[in-house]
């Protein structure tokens, strides 16, 4: 027995229904994969934008810490409590040279080359001294 | 074609049911969308929509060489929510009253408080601050921040925030996340600190715990320091989680740029500890001491005593606060015989005198523009006679100078203490200087003329002084001081760089380096202070021994000593300021004189200062030698 067109025409609408909604369904279902992904994206993100943050947080911590250690009156301490012996250094180490030292020394060597001592006449030669 | 299973029946009523659904479920969208959209709208907006603000990080404060003397560092401001903590939880309390430094009644009382009475505030967005993994509340920089719900029909409101101590380090903040009470989180903050903590604090200042600059540099420089906060809106989760995907607007927090002081850590401690000794030695009611670069107008170094902790700067007792002001641009005093520089300079550069003129400096009154005037007593009467200006300087003439200043009249010489600086503004970039004394001609008295040029009738600040000396030492130049080296954003990119400022030439080079000589004389065995000499090096300088005015009359025992100067004097490297104010009850025969008191700091800080700048004295004219080029063979 043939079918008659009415029930043929609800059939396809049936069919055609299902599957509408089996494509939105589908649809569906991947709009929602997709914002899933999107907010395991974003929150992934915030995880490492905490991290990185945390991570500045520690190395502000850490260099505060480093420059408290160099104050200099805990640097003066540390020496005293480990007997270090450090201090400043006092004029009475340095020796000051208080003429050019390339001429001094320009001097000293020329001394030995000619022998100069007591009673020999010094000799200038301004130009090279120019030079 | 098969029947299939649908009759008419069956496949009408299945195609209506679905209608039925999809338009029920239409209706509703349609009603709760279109028709109750205002009545819903704000009640999610309320439950999901938030503001996160994102503190800036405010920029650091350098030295010269880059260490940080100051800088932000992230601390928890530690709550709870009365509400979410769990019976179960009781026995770690005291563990956490422990770690967090309360008594366990107190936590106790925070813990089982659960309301209070009195109207709230209805939410509107709520603005949170950055938190930890438990629920955001508005708890930022404000420390008693409370955040509770409406009240209910009894007039009571939950609380839903209780501080519960501030100030938490990171370290023991993990460890109270550890501990795992429920309703217990922090809200994280930058606080301020200090890693030298007194060193250099009139300069630096400080900020207070609501994130407002105070005082020095960190209010001075506020506006660069400071940053910009940034902020995201988006929306939250029923724990209050940020739902990172509905953000829907991002604006990053811009941090502040970093500001670098011409201060040098080195010269400020060397400078401090020459301090302590002075308050350790002489006790007194307070004392300044600058170095700076007279070449520039840069202060290297800037302190005073008494000081405080920047740390702890809330700590500072009522009656010490005065420890807290920046004596050194905020109060006045008699210079004394350091003002005797700008009568001699004026009249050098006047040509009115050579350093060989003489005057007679054993006369108790001289005529003036007609009238006799009363010259000031010496210290040491018998020997001064007749003193050549060279002398005057050495030996700190009092009618000598005042002399010097007759000979220019009134108004040149009051122009030229004005073209020194004094009665005015030096332009020091931090707040509250004030700008000392210096009245005009028409105001002076009869002995005005006489006193003035010996320091008296006239206050300054110690910059002022430091500044007046450096006019000798730079040239000729008043140099506006200055103690910002630059700024430079988060990059490290130099975004404003300060350089040197001239405010007027004074006197001439030539009288400059003539002045520079007869100071020189100051610190020598003929001279006031030779205390302050150093082997090797030409030291430049003025002794002051002021009187102070105590109950309207100048007192012969509370003086302010103090010696100004600089070296090498030929080619001047390092100016520096020592005054000390009222230290007679502790000095040599009960008079603090600038010579025993301030010189001799002058050269201890001299002498360290030459080894930790490298300051070379000043070579002598290399004498005839023998000299070949050519290598020796």
């Amino acid at each position: 027995m043939n079918a008659s067109p009415t029930h043929g025409f609800i059939n396809h609408l049936v069919v055609y229904t299902l599957v509408l909604i089996g494509l939105s369904g589908s649809v569906g279902l991947g709009a929602v994969w997709l914002r899933h992904q999107i907010s395991l994206a974003a929150n992934a993100s915030r995880v490492l934008d905490a991290r990185i943050a945390d991570v500045e947080r520690n190395l502000a911590e850490t260099t505060t810490a480093v420059e408290t250690e160099r104050d200099p009156n805990i640097l003066l301490r540390r020496d005293t409590e480990w007997h270090l012996g450090l201090v400043p250094p006092n004029e009475a180490q340095i020796v000051h040279v208080n003429e050019d030292p390339v001429m001094r020394l320009a001097a000293k060597r020329n001394r030995a080359v000619f022998g100069e001592g007591p009673g020999q006449v010094a000799v200038a030669f301004p130009l090279a001294a120019q030079r | 074609m098969s029947k299939g299973f649908a009759s008419n029946y069956r496949v009408v009523l299945l195609a209506v049911a679905i209608c039925l659904c999809f338009g029920g479920l239409g209706a509703r969208l349609v009603e709760l969308h279109v028709f109750d959209r205002d009545e819903y709208l704000p009640v999610i907006d309320r439950a999901r929509r938030q503001i996160i603000v994102e503190s800036a990080r405010r920029g650091d404060i350098l030295d010269d060489r880059g260490n940080i003397l100051a800088t932000s560092q992230s601390m928890i401001v530690l709550g709870v929510d009365p509400q979410a903590v769990r019976p179960g939880d009781e026995k770690k309390w005291p563990e956490l009253a422990e770690l967090t430094g309360l008594s366990l009644a107190e936590i106790t009382k925070k813990f089982l408080t659960k309301t209070r009475g009195g109207p709230a505030e209805p939410f509107a967005i709520q603005v949170t601050k950055p938190t930890g993994p438990a629920p955001a509340a508005a708890a930022g920089d404000d420390d008693d921040a409370e955040v509770d719900d409406p009240a209910d029909a009894n007039g009571e409101r939950p609380i839903r925030w209780e501080k519960l101590c501030d100030d938490v380090a990171e370290s023991t903040y993990a460890k109270i996340r550890g501990l795992d009470i429920q309703g217990v989180y922090g809200n994280r903050v930058y606080r301020r600190v200090y890693p030298h903590n007194s060193l250099a604090a009139h300069v630096i200042g400080y900020v207070n715990k609501s994130g407002a600059a105070v005082d020095g540099i960190e209010r001075y420089a506020d506006f660069y320091l400071h940053g910009r906060d940034g902020w995201r809106e988006g929306e939250r989760d029923g724990r209050g989680h940020e739902i990172a995907q509905f953000r829907t607007r991002d604006v990053p927090a811009a941090d502040g740029y970093s500001v670098t002081l011409s201060l040098d850590l080195g010269v400020q401690h060397i400078v401090e500890q020459e301090l302590d000794l002075i308050a350790q030695k002489f006790q007194p009611q307070k004392a300044t001491i600058i170095v700076s670069d007279p070449r520039t107008g840069f202060i290297l170094a800037l302190a005073n005593y008494p000081t405080f902790d920047l740390n702890e700067y809330n700590k500072v007792p009522r009656d010490d606060m005065r420890a807290m002001r920046d004596v050194a641009i905020t109060d006045q005093y008699e210079p004394g015989s350091c003002f005797k520089i700008v009568a001699i300079a004026g009249a050098l550069n006047e040509n009115l005198v050579t350093p060989q003129t003489s005057f007679d400096c054993s006369i108790n009154q001289i005529e003036y523009e007609g009238r006799v005037r009363g010259l000031p007593r010496e210290d040491q009467s018998d020997h001064f006679k007749m003193l050549t200006v060279a002398q005057i300087t050495a030996r700190s003439s009092n009618r000598g100078a005042a002399q010097l200043a007759m000979l220019m009249g009134d108004q040149r010489f009051y122009d030229y203490a004005r073209a020194f600086g004094f009665g005015q503004l030096t332009g020091f970039p931090l707040p509250g200087e004030i700008d000392g004394t210096l009245l005009p001609p028409n105001k002076w008295d009869a002995l005005t003329i006489t006193r003035m040029p010996m320091g008296h009738s006239v206050d300054a600040t110690a910059l002022q002084m430091q500044m007046a000396m450096g006019v000798i030492a730079s040239g000729g130049y008043l140099l506006r001081p200055q103690v910002i080296r630059e700024i430079r954003d988060t990059n490290g990119r130099l975004v404003y760089s300060y350089d040197t400022v001239v405010k007027r030439r004074v006197i001439s080079e030539q009288t400059a380096r003539t002045m520079a000589r007869l100071l020189m004389g100051v610190a020598s065995t003929q001279g006031t202070a030779p205390t302050a000499a150093i082997p090797n090096y030409e030291v430049a300088g003025k002794t002051g021994t002021a009187q102070k005015i105590i109950d309207g009359h100048y007192s012969e025992h509370h003086h302010v000593a103090s010696f100004i100067g600089f070296f090498p004097a030929s080619r001047p490297q390092v100016a520096i300021s020592v005054i000390v104010d009222d230290a007679d009850a502790h000095a040599l025969n009960g008079v603090a004189y600038g010579t025993s008191v301030a010189a001799p700091s002058f050269k201890h800080i001299g002498e360290q200062l030459i080894q930790y700048l490298g300051i070379n004295p000043v070579y002598a004219p290399a004498g005839p030698s023998l000299v070949m080029g050519g290598n020796r063979p």
